[in-house]
């Protein structure tokens, strides 16, 4: 009984995730007359590599692929460095000013990107960072970082101080303390803050629009809604790039699956 | 250890690649095609090679992206050298001093050269601050087929329209598809009001929107979408071609040239061409006595705080040589209508292939300009261009689109939703300076 | 070395980032509000609090929170059922659990602008897929259902989020106590109630006020949606109609003055919240 109300349940969950994008890839594969036939054909009658090959070949989107890794990756890298520190920071001392530091920070959340986008233009014209990724990285950074901190001090709170205690009397450092026993057990935190932070830098629209100019730079929302705005637009060169897009992540994630699958079965904790 | 080399791999990934020239013109354009955008790479690859120390920085966005970014840039202080902008947007922009002119670039076009009708645009104390890169009417696109079967006539007036939408209409099939995007809706209503003699501002900038002329209007298109699909107000401009080359619609109101690479694309193979798809020269309304099409002419515009202005007009003579322009203008040939006379007349230009098929679309084009019955976007009177800086406000605004929409899809009646279509933009009119 | 000094170094890279990169600008839009400035061009001038005035005299304004309320309420609901529905059915074993775990993650890594077209695609009213299999010639996008399409939409995006936030917890939870309860004859419902509640209470916390803040002032997913579409109206959120008074009236200053309005709102309903149903998160 279980069994079944189980895979009722995976069955529709994978429907409704996976099915627009099922009809996506589908679309992807068709020549364009077939794409607006009606009534609509599910498979295609004819599979065509065609709208692939004109994608990488009339766009840059093999440019676009690989700037949107490199600054999301740029962003997971800068905004792990800054919050892990910040959140361990929060949680393990007592200071004052503490609860006070963590009010600010979700404040910042508060205000709605789209109005701040003009003077963070300014801004990083001023500091010559406009059209560079660098400068995109930091822009997102600025943006994830909250967001991680509140995320990462969560996952750290609910870790017994104990247990690092416990590796305190046996003589570690601070520092090994949190190497050795802190992270291994929030592991499944910071992949998590980790692969938020990456999903954000790599969806982002907005500011990748204003920043950069150079088609060079792009990234792949900002590449995706230009073929999407071209005049004459090519669906089935859009689905193509859709689908395209989902290869790597699809990749990623199944590594990051193994991870989560393995929980963390070390003594104290549910395995 | 790992972690740290990858670490500065990926510094060094996001750092190294950033362009380093001497002289860099920065270029900003809405031809995001991908051929258009390879033409225009392969002309700024050209002018590179002509002019070394010069780099040519293209960026191509959509209407509504390259204005914001044209905004930011202002406010930073660092506009680009060059870009497109609708025709209202330039003088809007010249009449804060921040454009220079090119009457340089006019010299080496040829000032006899350009047609009439496109030195109006931006065109400020005989002195041109916007030149337009190529224009294209917009255009009344009906399935010749159906309309030879059916033996229906070209419509003369608007009554003569809503006839043919009628007739057309089948199941399966609506009379007419149109688009309810803001823009588009502005850019009928400013066609409409023309073709029926009416204005939307007048002298004073005081709003004409409760005229008969506009009652008369709406109440057309009232008319008029009792055969569009349902739902046509989310159709965007994109869906209105799907409707038509998807064989859902029989007329489509606003058309561009664009639509005969579209249907060559995606229509039915025996059916793609201009023998099934072809033009008509729209009809006028009952207080008017010509139409008028609006014109898609986006004029280039030289930023005066920009830093490397002259390299700029040089390039900008350049894409307007022959061969450059050539090629650039051959990526959409029906809707990229030349700007020049020595173009237009031009033996290569002429024998494009995809010319010599849809030679009718263009046809219709120069009977608008040649007749001066085209307008850019919401200009009635050409002297609207520049007494009336205020236009681009009104159209971001989406006051007349929210009217329009108060009559169709709210059923409310014309006079309240002019009357208060009217408060709206007097009040607009009045928090910028313009009406006392 | 002293606890507090500790404390504080480890912290301040991440707040000078944040001060440099966040203050500046929020600080610059809050200033801008009292301004009238057009956004264009660099001609201001001051004139107080008259652009807050005029924000609440604003008829659209009023509608525009009415229609963001509307929006917030249901995806974060909605968002919130689906994914912590998700998340329980992840925690339990069976055959092909991380493909479907995978799966389910899909929407949120995708770019909004791909979301969007895809499902502007499966709703479109002549070709789309969902009209066929429904077999009636829904307007998807006209004015009686966009909402609607936009909350399906957001909510396809968004409930990963919430389904990875307390899958993570979940698996942290200690079986004794569900052995536990079983041992007391607790079922499974009750297990639910008595166990796994309070203990994603923390998690469940953090998310809902996270995705009430990113939902009340989400702009890409509406703004590609619609992008100036006939029934934009019908979408118009706080977030849509602030862009439009920035960008589309040219009005920075009435702009910012909306922002700077939405901020305090979520300050409001954050210290409301924070009141309601603190958890003694400090240690």
């Amino acid at each position: 009984m279980r069994r079944a109300f189980i895979a009722c349940g995976a069955l529709a969950l994978v429907f409704f995730a996976a099915a627009p994008l099922a009809w996506m890839m589908l679309t992807a594969f068709k020549p364009p007359p077939e794409i607006f036939v009606s009534p609509p054909t599910f498979l295609p009658g004819e599979w065509t590599m065609a709208n692939v090959q004109r994608l990488f070949a009339e766009t840059r989107f093999a440019t676009y692929l690989v700037n949107s890794a490199l600054v999301a990756a740029g962003t997971v890298a800068l905004t792990l460095a800054v919050a892990i520190p910040g959140a361990y920071g929060l949680t393990r001392f007592r200071w004052r000013g503490r609860e006070a530091v963590s009010m600010t920070v979700l404040f910042t959340y508060m205000f709605a990107p789209i109005m701040v986008i003009i003077p963070f233009y300014v801004l990083m014209r001023a500091l010559e960072l406009t059209n560079t990724r660098v400068g995109l990285v930091l822009a997102y950074t600025a943006f994830c970082l909250p967001f991680a901190l509140w995320l990462l001090r969560s996952f750290f709170q609910s870790i017994p101080l104990e247990l690092e205690e416990a590796a305190l009397t046996d003589g570690a450092s601070r520092l090994q303390a949190m190497r050795d026993v802190l992270l291994p057990l929030a592991a499944p935190g910071l992949i998590a803050t980790g692969t938020f932070t990456f999903i954000l830098a790599w969806n982002d629209y907005i500011f990748a629009r204003v920043l950069l100019s150079a088609d060079e730079l792009k990234t792949l929302p900002v590449g995706i809604a230009d073929l999407y705005n071209a005049s004459v637009v090519d669906w089935g060169m859009i689905m193509s790039a859709g689908t395209l897009v989902l290869v790597p992540v699809f990749v990623v994630f199944l590594f990051i699956q193994k991870y989560l699958v393995e929980g963390w079965g070390s003594g104290g904790i549910k395995g | 250890m790992r972690p740290i080399l990858a670490m500065a791999a990926l510094v060094a990934a996001l750092v190294v690649p950033e362009a380093q020239a001497q002289k860099v013109i920065r270029v900003w354009h809405t031809e995001t095609q991908p051929n258009s955008q390879q033409a225009m790479r392969n002309i700024a690859a050209r002018f590179e090679a002509k002019n070394p120390g010069v780099k040519v920085e293209l960026e191509a966005l959509a209407w509504t992206d390259l204005e914001g970014k044209i905004m930011a840039s202002l406010a930073a202080g660092t506009p680009p050298e060059l870009s497109h902008g609708q025709p209202i947007t330039c003088t809007a922009l010249q009449s804060k001093g921040l454009l220079l002119p090119l009457d340089d670039v006019v010299k080496a076009l040829g000032e006899d050269n350009i047609f009439d009708q496109i030195k109006r645009v931006c065109r400020v104390e005989g002195k041109q601050y916007g030149l337009v890169h190529a224009a294209g009417t917009s255009l009344l696109i009906y399935r010749k087929d159906l309309v030879r079967k059916l033996g229906l006539k070209p419509p003369k007036t608007w009554a003569d329209l809503v006839a043919n939408a009628k007739a057309l209409a089948r199941p399966g099939m609506y009379g007419i598809t149109i688009p309810g995007d803001n823009l588009f809706i502005n850019i009928l209503l400013g066609e409409l009001i023309a073709s029926n003699g009416g204005m939307l501002f007048d002298k004073s900038n005081r709003p004409q929107v409760t005229s008969k002329q506009m009652v008369e209007t709406l109440e057309f298109l009232k008319e008029l979408t009792r055969y569009a699909p349902p739902g046509w107000e989310g159709h965007g401009y994109r869906e209105t071609f799907t409707n038509l080359y998807g064989q859902k619609a029989a007329m489509m109101f606003q058309g561009y040239g664009r639509g005969a690479s579209l249907i060559e694309a995606n229509a039915p193979k025996d059916m793609a061409n201009a023998d099934f798809f072809d033009v008509w020269v729209k009809p006028h309304g009952p207080s008017g006595k010509a139409p008028v099409a609006q014109v898609d002419e986006e004029p280039w515009m030289l930023f005066k705080g920009a830093r490397n202005t002259r390299e700029a007009i040089e390039f900008l003579k350049f894409f307007y040589q022959k061969d450059n322009y050539l090629e650039y203008i051959q990526t959409v040939p029906i809707h990229f209508f030349p700007i020049t006379k020595s173009m237009r007349g031009d033996r290569d230009y002429q024998s494009t292939p995809m010319i010599q098929r849809w030679k009718g679309w263009l046809d219709a084009q120069e009977h608008y300009l040649s007749r001066d019955l085209g307008r850019p976007t919401l200009v009635v009177d050409w002297a609207d261009m520049n007494n009336k800086p205020y236009l681009m406000e009104v159209l971001g605004s989406g006051i007349l689109r929210d009217m329009v929409m108060d009559v169709l899809l709210e059923n409310k009646a014309p006079k309240e939703a002019t009357g208060r279509a009217q408060r709206r933009l007097e009040d607009l009119l009045k928090s910028k300076g313009y009406l006392k | 070395m002293n606890q507090g000094r500790a404390g504080w170094l480890l912290v301040l890279p991440a707040l000078l980032l944040l001060c440099a990169l966040t203050v500046y600008p929020v600080a610059y839009g809050i200033w801008i509000s009292f301004f009238n400035k057009h956004s264009f061009f660099p001609e201001q001038s001051f004139i107080g609090f008259a652009n807050y005035l005029a924000v609440f005299a604003d008829e659209e304004f009023w509608q525009a929170l009415r229609l963001g309320l509307v929006y917030s309420a249901s995806t974060i609901a909605l968002q919130l059922v689906l994914g912590v529905g998700a998340a329980l059915l992840l925690n339990e074993a069976f055959a092909g659990r991380a493909l479907v775990r995978a799966v389910a993650i899909f929407p949120y890594v995708i770019p909004t602008v791909v979301a969007v077209i895809v499902w502007k695609w499966l709703l479109n009213s002549q070709f789309g897929l969902v009209n066929h299999l429904l077999g009636s010639p829904i307007s998807w996008m006209g004015r009686d259902w966009i909402m609607v399409s936009l909350i399906v939409v957001s909510v396809w995006q968004f409930f990963p989020f919430v389904l990875l936030a307390v899958l993570a917890r979940l698996q942290t939870i200690p079986q004794d106590l569900y052995d536990a309860a079983k041992v007391d004859g607790a079922g499974a419902l009750r297990r639910f109630i008595d166990v796994t509640l309070p203990q994603l209470a923390g998690v469940l916390f953090v998310v809902v006020l996270l995705r009430s803040i990113w939902m009340f002032t989400k702009f890409d997913t509406p703004w590609l949606m619609i992008q100036g579409g006939g029934a934009e109206t019908y979408i118009r959120t706080l977030p849509i109609y602030t862009y439009l008074r920035t960008f589309g009236y040219y009005e920075a200053g009435r702009g910012s003055a909306m922002a700077v309005l939405m901020f305090l709102m979520l300050v409001a309903a954050a210290a409301l919240y924070f009141r309601l149903w603190r958890r003694e998160e400090q240690l």
